[in-house]
């Protein structure tokens, strides 16, 4: 009787500390308005970097970024200064947040990998910086060239299933890198960005742990998610950083995430 | 039964052909600039289609001139014609696609 008093009371106090402890997980994002541009497309792209909760939709205020490039055929090109500052927010959000958007022309046959390094991102829910190095890629008339090659980021997500042109269902393996090695164990979150644009279904997780998927990498830093609905995914791997930031006189610790963006469409 | 024996090996070499094509893809690449048009011509996994016909045609499918792609896959014309220009890449067995370049690009390359 007393075992159970006292199990019931640690659950209650579990379930406390976890009602405190918000539920959501932040993602960087590089969401470019097409995957693949064939002859017949647009072969200019919308290219939005954030910073949200995929899942709920939310935006957060995200200060210009450090570093923003494209990588194709081996050489990075720096497109920072084309970024141009945007407002977005979640219908459940009573004011806006910036975001940054860039057009970019493809011009080549080939895979281009953006990669953005934001800014550090003070959160005071968790005491730490974050800082995501987020990358996606674009393939261009059909030359599957270049979707492989690392960036070179402080910690950077190597995609080993080609990261476009994926159906729904498909199981998308990655590897996990922090300063070119890989992350034994690395944990990795999964979201689906609600915000899919011709997402006619929005989603909404019966459970928090239904929010964020997680899965754990090999010791090789390798690990797998099959993707069960149409849209973008992000996948994130969070490490500490061995490096601090200091904040009104404090020291504080940096978590540094590789994050990666596939979308995958149903098979009809 | 003989005969149905070979229809089937006939039609699986048929099959296994034309699957193999898939994989084979060929694609061509063109853009305009400097009064040149250059075209690069690969499989999906990058390598070059090496000496492969390309033809190229006006807005009417009438064929303005042809070349072969050197062993980068490259294949380069003077601007033939302001117009919108289809051009072709024939790599034999099947392996053919095409790219269509358009009016404005041509002028804006020339």
């Amino acid at each position: 009787m007393r075992t159970k008093i006292i199990a019931v009371s640690i659950i209650t106090a579990a379930f406390m500390i976890l009602a405190v402890q918000p539920a959501l997980a932040h993602f960087g994002a590089v969401i470019p308005s097409d995957d693949i541009v064939t002859q017949d497309d647009h072969k200019t792209l919308d290219v939005q970097v954030k910073f949200i909760h995929p899942m709920e939709l939310h935006y957060m205020e995200m200060a210009r970024p450090k570093q923003f490039g494209v990588l194709h055929d081996g050489k990075k090109t720096d497109l920072l200064g084309t970024l141009a500052a945007k407002k977005g927010k979640s219908p459940d959000q009573d004011q806006t947040f910036t975001f940054w958007s860039t057009d970019y022309q493809i011009r080549r046959p080939g895979d281009y990998t953006f990669y953005v390094e934001p800014t550090p991102y003070w959160e005071p829910a968790e005491d730490l910086f974050i800082v995501h190095y987020t990358k996606v890629c674009v393939n261009a008339f059909g030359m599957e060239e270049g979707w492989d090659q690392h960036v070179g980021l402080e910690t950077e997500i190597i995609p080993f299933t080609r990261p476009y042109g994926l159906w729904t269902g498909n199981l998308f393996t990655g590897q996990v890198l922090l300063k070119g090695k890989p992350v034994p164990f690395a944990e990795v979150e999964i979201e689906y960005l609600n915000e899919t644009p011709g997402n006619i279904n929005i989603v909404l997780p019966p459970a928090d742990p239904y929010v964020t998927q997680v899965v754990k990498a090999d010791v090789n830093g390798v690990f797998s998610y099959a993707m069960p609905k149409a849209g973008w995914w992000g996948f994130s791997a969070l490490n500490e950083a061995e490096w601090t930031l200091t904040l009104d006189g404090q020291e504080k610790g940096v978590e540094i995430g590789a994050v990666y963006w596939v979308r995958t469409r149903d098979m009809k | 039964m003989k005969h149905v024996n070979c229809l089937l090996a006939v039609l699986f070499v048929v099959l296994s052909a034309s699957g193999a094509a898939l994989a084979h893809k060929v694609n061509l690449f063109a853009y305009a600039e400097g009064g040149t048009v250059f075209t690069e011509s690969y499989f999906p996994d990058g390598r070059a289609v090496e000496k492969g016909t390309v033809r190229v045609y006006d807005s009417t499918d009438q064929l303005l001139l042809e070349g072969k792609t050197d062993t980068e896959g490259l294949f380069s014309f003077g601007i033939p014609k302001i117009d919108a220009l289809k051009i072709v890449i024939d790599a034999g067995m099947g392996h053919k696609n095409s790219f269509a370049l358009k009016k404005a690009e041509v002028e804006a390359g020339k």
